[in-house]
């Protein structure tokens, strides 16, 4: 694990899965490498955190689950994003935006 | 639509839980296998890709549990399953768990009775309209008592003031009724017209009274109860022909007050006052007084007001003297009803809280105690997974699952424990009929229940999962049963105990003191053996009709005298201790020739202070004072010589004597005191007899001055017998005689024995019930500290074995123990006494004979209370002595 690896703020793997799925469905380990692999190594999500996350995001109904094949034909759990979860997943991205601007105005004056 | 997805989560979970589980089962297993081939695609060899994959996992338990404890409705099955758990827990140890359901039953159902008694009598409303605007007014004396109200001066505050919207005067006596079905002793107050305007009643049949019935010359007109209107006039609905003969007048009856209005006590009926005319006097307090504020007043007000009318009489009436109105209040009516009972409940209140506070200790102990056991189990669930919130969750519903089993007995033996206290209660307690277990009760049990399930969970929970729980297993649960530190804990509750139930056994010592104090005072009079017999003719001004009354007394007593057994009979306007007692007034110090005609002429008199005089006005014939055994002490009681038409003589007692006549002999001297009875001729002294406590043992006994029955007839009297007959007997032989002489005139018997048994009650029960709670916190202290120094020993046995292995005597193990215990007992004390002296203070008032620190008593409980508490420690350090080192070591 390197040093650089950083724990996940509150609230943003809710924005990192939905993200994730936005490229398509996918199991639970491919979404794992996607956000590792989208925020450049940063992020690591342990199964820990991952699977409660998804149970709990399937069970607001922003995400959609079903069983199907790997690429390596093993049956795997799939997780695909439904419509409430698109709307989510926008509201999400703008209330990000907005905060990660303010941090970066309030880091900015000295 | 999202919602639709949680509902069906929801039910998903709650009720496919196998399904939902097999599914995450299946979804984690193929995590890891997709990791492992991840890993031997990148090269790995199979082991150590399994292995590394299993490393990036992590806990497969650990992460379904996680997974479990977000999911959607989680806690109803967890709540559930701690349930069960919670009761496989609680079934596992019968016996520790009968004790602390026991122990919480009694202390929930004690707190709940003592609870229903304080709302019944002291929270819960009047039953009128707007009852908190409802106020009593007073006069206040010079020395700053409310006091009753005198007619004009309760005139003028009716006239004068801006604070009511309707105020009325009232005053109840019991007298003989006839004109209904039978002659009966009925209840009857005397009202002005807005009485029931005060309380916001109207009449629910008939007509209100209004000003014109009020007029003197008026003609008599009675309201009556529901109750006496469905008994005696036969529910009637046309009652206009109905005519009542109360104390020998004719009222017709013109309205029937609705069913359960009573006030002010037990009133059958309420007639208008003043229709011969009001008093004139501002010195004779006739009247209690009350009224309902109007709309925006506040009750500071009001008091403002009515104290401003009040000193503006005090300072232009031309009457003067201690009597007279100084000041004026007001006080919300239920303050003043309820007032005299509330420290006393209060004070019980407070020690069932103590007792409360001893019994959740001792509970806490107990789970304390079962709690060094669970270590291990405790070790085993977190490693699996249960996070620390969900075994503090655990801890709770075993609380919760104690309390509702322990409130739910403790409220069914409240139902019981109501009924006793009710019975018990002293008659003095106002608004007892009120008292049961009604919603609100219910609602304290709840919340009380509630409350002690959260205090004895939240500290089982945190001294459960405070420190390194998984200790638990690399201990192996073996040896050290329990960490010195929450033995230290049980040790700080053990003394906690001690320390309350020592405020409550002093507290119940101090009053148990008052009442041996109490009951050796010598009333002054004998108790034993008399037939008391109420009876009250019309109350009249005319002189004739009073030479009449006072024929058929000495009619009464002589034929009295006749009944076999019977040795003495007299009579006295009232029994002493009995409710209602004798009134008090002012008498005038005169010479022989100085006879006044009004009492406009005593007032000029009264003005000159030297001459006046305070004392209790009785009307007795001889036979009383044989009858009581109240002791002659000089000169004689009444005779035949004491004619109707010779002169009027009277007795005083010792203490008048002593306080108006210092160093002189009252014998011969001559006073007035016909503002009592309406007759002005004079009394001239002719004996001192002993005192009498006439209100109460606990109270001094008050300078009385004696008038002769026979020749100053009051309307209402007691007849006294002493007899060695069987009360029964005499009983009916006396209903026979007056019978025969007035079959109008109804009577009350009841033994005096009885009157004065009553007037002790309200010692006797606060007495009870505090020892109850004494005696109840003593056991559950003794088995506290019994509990804590066996738990001690048993953590110890191992220790003490080497010790007796390598040498140690017993003699040396049994101080080790005992020393323990013994720092445990004497701190308890010592808070417990410094407790008690804050404490006890309050209560003064209601000691008797004893000081709020009386060391006798504190010095007593306090032996008492470190012997039984020794004694607790000696048997299980008595115990450690026997340790068999071989077996302890052993045990390894």
């Amino acid at each position: 694990m390197s040093p650089e690896q950083t724990s996940l703020l509150q609230g943003t793997l809710d924005l990192l899965i939905l993200k994730s799925l936005r490229a398509g469905e996918m199991h639970g380990l491919g979404i794992s490498r996607r956000i590792q692999q989208i925020t450049g190594g940063t992020f690591v999500v342990k199964p820990g955190s991952l699977f409660p996350a998804l149970h709990r995001m399937e069970e607001e109904g922003w995400i959609t689950a079903f069983w199907g094949e790997s690429e390596n034909n093993r049956r795997a759990k799939f997780y695909r994003l439904s419509k409430p979860g698109m709307k989510q997943l926008e509201a999400e991205t703008k209330r990000w935006s907005r905060i990660s601007l303010a941090i970066g105005q309030a880091l900015e004056t000295s | 639509m999202p919602l639709v997805a949680k509902a069906r989560s929801f039910l998903r979970n709650l009720f496919f839980t196998r399904r939902v589980d097999a599914d995450l089962e299946r979804e984690v297993q193929s995590h890891l296998e997709i990791l492992i081939e991840e890993k031997m695609r990148a090269g790995m060899p199979a082991a150590e890709a399994r292995r590394a994959a299993r490393i990036e996992m992590g806990g497969i338990e650990q992460v379904k549990e996680q997974v479990r404890q977000k999911r959607m409705g989680n806690w109803l099955p967890s709540v559930l399953s701690d349930c069960r758990y919670g009761f496989r827990q609680l079934r596992k140890n019968v016996g520790t768990t009968a004790v602390m359901i026991f122990t919480l039953a009694l202390a929930i159902g004690a707190s709940t009775a003592i609870f229903s008694v304080v709302y019944g009598v002291l929270l819960r409303p009047l039953p009128y309209a707007d009852a908190n605007r409802i106020m009593a007014v007073f006069e206040v004396t010079a020395q700053g008592q409310p006091s009753r109200l005198a007619d004009p001066n309760f005139d003028e505050f009716r006239d004068q003031n801006r604070s009511f919207q309707a105020i009325a005067k009232y005053d109840e006596n019991v007298t003989s009724v006839s004109g209904g079905v039978q002659p009966t002793r009925a209840t009857v107050a005397q009202v002005s017209p807005e009485f029931l305007r005060v309380f916001g009643v109207q009449p629910m049949l008939g007509r209100d009274f209004n000003e014109d019935d009020a007029k003197k010359g008026a003609g008599r007109t009675v309201l009556v109860s529901y109750g006496y209107w469905r008994q005696n006039l036969g529910a009637a609905t046309d009652f206009s022909q109905s005519r009542l003969t109360i104390d020998g007048a004719e009222y017709s009856v013109i309205g029937v007050s609705p069913d359960g209005f009573r006030f002010p006590a037990d009133v059958d009926l309420w007639l208008a006052a003043d229709v011969n005319g009001e008093g004139q006097s501002r010195t004779s307090h006739n009247y209690s007084a009350a009224g309902r504020l109007r709309d925006g007043i506040t009750v500071e007000q009001a008091n403002r007001d009515i104290s401003a009318i009040a000193r503006r009489i005090h300072d232009t009436s031309s009457e003067r003297g201690d009597y007279l109105l100084k000041d004026g209040m007001v006080l919300p009516l239920q303050d003043s009803i309820t007032g005299p009972a509330r420290l006393p409940l209060l004070l019980l209140l407070g020690a069932v809280g103590f007792l409360l506070l001893v019994a959740c200790a001792n509970v806490a102990n107990l789970l304390l105690a079962q709690m060094s056991v669970r270590g291990r189990e405790l070790a085993i669930r977190s490693a699996l997974g249960a996070g620390r919130g969900r075994l503090i969750r655990q801890f709770l519903t075993e609380a919760f699952l104690l309390c509702v089993v322990g409130g739910g007995l403790g409220v069914l033996g409240a139902f019981w424990g109501v009924a006793g206290l009710v019975a018990l209660a002293p008659g003095n307690l106002p608004r007892l009929e009120n008292v049961s277990i009604n919603i609100p009760v219910l609602v304290f049990a709840v919340l009380l229940s509630t409350a002690v399930a959260a205090g004895l969970g939240a500290f089982t929970a945190t001294r459960a999962t405070a420190g390194d729980l998984r200790q638990g297993l690399a201990d192996g649960g073996r040896g050290e049963t329990g960490s010195r530190r929450s033995q230290r804990v049980g040790q700080t509750i053990a003394a906690t105990q001690i320390a309350i139930t020592l405020v409550l056994v002093v507290g119940a010592g101090l009053l148990g003191r008052s009442l041996l104090k109490v009951l050796e005072v010598s009333p002054g009079f004998r108790v034993d053996k008399i037939v008391a017999m109420d009876l009250s003719l019309p109350w009249v001004e005319d002189p004739k009709v009073k030479a009449g009354h006072a024929i058929f007394y000495a009619d009464l007593i002589a034929r009295l005298k006749q009944i076999p057994g019977v040795r003495k009979v007299g009579a006295a306007s009232a029994l002493p201790m009995a409710e209602g007692g004798l009134a008090d007034g002012m008498f005038l110090v005169m010479t022989q020739n100085e006879v006044p005609k009004t009492l406009q002429d005593l007032a000029a008199v009264s003005q000159q202070e030297e001459r006046a005089g305070i004392a209790d006005f009785c009307a007795a014939s001889d036979g009383y004072f044989q009858a009581l055994e109240i002791p002659l002490l000089r000169g004689r009681i009444f005779n035949e010589s004491d004619g109707a038409n010779s002169a009027h003589v009277a007795v005083i007692s010792e203490s008048l004597a002593r306080e108006r006549w210092l160093n002189q002999d009252p014998i011969g001297h001559t006073i007035e005191f016909g503002n009592m009875d309406g007759d002005l001729r004079l009394l001239t002294i002719v004996g001192i007899v002993g005192d009498t406590h006439e209100y109460s043992l606990d109270t001094p006994p008050r300078p009385t001055v004696y008038v002769n029955l026979l020749q100053r007839p009051s309307p209402a009297i007691t007849v006294t017998m002493l007899s060695d007959a069987d009360t029964q007997s005499v009983t009916s032989a006396a209903r026979g005689i007056l019978r025969d002489l007035d079959p109008e005139i109804p009577a009350r018997f009841q033994t005096f024995s009885q009157v004065y048994s009553a007037s002790l009650r309200p010692r006797r029960f606060n007495l009870i019930l505090i020892g109850f709670f004494g005696i109840a916190a003593l056991l559950l202290a003794t088995a506290g500290v019994f509990g804590v120094m066996a738990c001690a020993v048993n953590r110890r046995t191992r220790e003490i074995g080497v010790r007796l292995a390598l040498g140690a005597s017993t003699g040396q193990v049994l101080r080790m123990v005992l020393g323990e215990g013994l720092r445990t007992v004497c701190l308890g004390v010592a808070i417990g006494i410094a407790g008690a002296l804050a404490l006890t203070r309050t209560v003064e008032s209601l000691l008797f004979g004893v000081t709020a620190d009386d060391p006798l008593t504190f010095g007593g409980v306090t032996l008492f209370l470190a012997g039984v508490a020794l004694l607790a420690c000696y048997i299980p350090a008595r115990r450690a002595t026997k340790v068999d080192p071989m077996v302890a070591l052993r045990y390894e």
